[in-house]
């Protein structure tokens, strides 16, 4: 990862969200972005220049951008349709970003679009985040990896954040991932962790 | 033998699907996958198949087709019904809270202009305290009132047509608890297709959300009615029976907002039916207000 002193930027063209720029570079915001609150918490995945990217829940492309400034190629699925029309717009200037409009829960919507991944990172506000990261671990190679931000209150408003994040692990575990490593996104975000697991 | 956007693989050998970017959106749609014992495509796949020479042309043919079929798919999802009316709807709410907020604070400006001012005693509507208030100010206090006034003369504008499109978009809904209403629960629910989804016992609870997780949390009295309490039929009810009212109510909604989402026009021998059951259940002392279980 690139760091200006102690500030996290990506090199890119600017001006997608109206970032601040560094040096030429973009500066990576960890409170809008769950991925550099990661980063900033000195965890995460290393991002390449080789690396092809699954992002489940791409939303309006924000962080999209910033991964794409580090990685070969981000396939990019998102389900609705008014952050797909920000999405389009961001991956129309950057040409290694594959948009897909489809439902991350729905695998074999996109399945004949994306080739197998290094990194699977999802990002979705669904109740059932492991089981939708479960199903895609079939794009991830080998040795690649899973980030996953969990949003538990997504999953279940009336249980306890630790209970949620207790049960996702459990379930990872279970599916076959080895969990590498695991932190809450304080005091970034609340109420969000972030797991970090391998495929074997 | 699994299929990919750029043709089909067997065993090694690959049959090239030639189409443009249209074409090859119209495919990824209609392709069926197994993710048993899924194998995920390869770009070098698609240069033995002749469809790009390297894997900058691969990308590039990829993101063509994928930028067409999302566009298309933004097209279709925007087409809905129900989508505009959402945010009229949204709209309309909206005004409402900027309109009182906007009013009140007029008002207590104004009462600092004329000490000898105070509305106790007086019932005089909000709408002509505001007139009043832009015909005696001058200066900002006198526009801010005027464009009050424009703000509520568009909303009256608004709120008429979101009656009239849900009674198009809604027509069984609209006919048992009147547009406006069946518009608010449809924009509550998100839309129609999920509104029709929702059991009879979420409509009758749409929009008393906090009430009703105060109930799951802290176990006080559950909700009787959210949204519905808004039709005459709720709120004009005797309290006792008022629960009995908006459950009939909710339950006949929800088999309206099925017709609605699933056949798209009014059926009149429903709505009449509908409307009787939910009558008998507003009658003080009645005991028989069973569901027959017909449509």
């Amino acid at each position: 990862m690139i760091w200006v002193g102690d500030v996290l930027v990506s090199q890119g063209e600017g001006g997608v969200y109206n970032e601040r720029m560094l040096g030429g570079a973009r500066v990576w915001d960890p409170f809008r972005s769950k991925l550099a609150a990661l980063y900033y918490l000195g965890k995460g995945i290393e991002l390449t220049p080789e690396m092809c990217v699954l992002y489940l829940g791409a939303a309006n492309g924000t962080t999209v951008s910033h991964v794409a400034d580090y990685a070969e190629i981000v396939y990019a699925i998102e389900f609705a349709p008014r952050p797909m029309q920000d999405l389009l717009e961001v991956a129309h200037r950057r040409p290694n970003i594959v948009p897909i409009m489809a439902d991350a829960t729905r695998p074999e919507q996109y399945a004949p679009l994306v080739e197998a991944a290094d990194l699977l990172y999802q990002d979705v506000a669904q109740p059932d985040q492991a089981t939708i990261a479960i199903r895609n671990s079939a794009f991830l190679k080998h040795g690649g990896n899973l980030i996953l931000m969990l949003k538990t209150r997504s999953v279940d408003v009336r249980k306890e954040p630790a209970a949620v994040f207790r049960d996702t692990l459990e379930a990872l575990a279970a599916a076959g991932f080895t969990v590498a490593e695991s932190v809450w996104l304080e005091p970034y975000h609340h109420d969000h962790a972030a797991i970090i697991c391998r495929k074997p | 033998m699994p299929a990919y956007w750029f043709g089909d693989v067997d065993d090694g050998s690959c049959t090239p699907f030639s189409g443009d970017a249209r074409e090859i959106a119209g495919r990824i749609r209609v392709i069926r996958t197994s993710m048993d014992a899924f194998v995920p495509l390869k770009w070098e796949q698609a240069v033995s198949c002749g469809i790009c020479r390297d894997r900058a042309e691969y990308i590039a043919k990829l993101r063509e087709a994928c930028f067409v079929a999302a566009e298309r798919d933004i097209r279709e999802q925007y087409a809905g019904k129900d989508t505009e009316l959402l945010h009229m709807v949204r709209t309309l709410d909206e005004m409402d809270t900027v309109i009182n907020l906007l009013s009140e604070r007029a008002m207590e400006w104004y009462q600092i202009r004329q000490p000898t001012f105070s509305r106790k005693y007086r019932r005089t509507p909000s709408h002509l305290m505001v007139r009043k208030i832009r015909e005696k100010s001058r200066g900002a206090l006198g526009s801010v009132a005027g464009q009050i006034e424009a703000l509520s003369a568009a909303r009256v504008d608004l709120a008429r047509e979101v009656s009239s499109r849900a009674n198009r978009v809604l027509p069984n809904s609209s006919a048992l608890i009147g547009g406006l209403v069946a518009a608010r629960l449809m924009a509550q629910a998100g839309g129609l297709a999920p509104l029709s989804r929702l059991p009879a016992s979420a409509i009758q609870v749409l929009g008393a959300k906090t009430a009703l997780f105060a109930h799951i949390r802290t176990h006080t009295p559950s909700p009787k009615h959210g949204i519905i309490f808004q039709h005459r039929r709720v709120h004009n009810a005797p309290r006792n029976i008022r629960g009995r009212v908006s459950r009939v109510l909710a339950g006949k909604l929800a088999i309206a907002a099925r017709l609605d989402q699933y056949r798209g026009v009014a059926v009149p021998e429903f709505i009449e039916q509908a409307q009787a059951k939910i009558d008998a259940a507003g009658k003080d002392g009645s005991t028989e207000i069973r569901d027959g279980g017909e449509l």
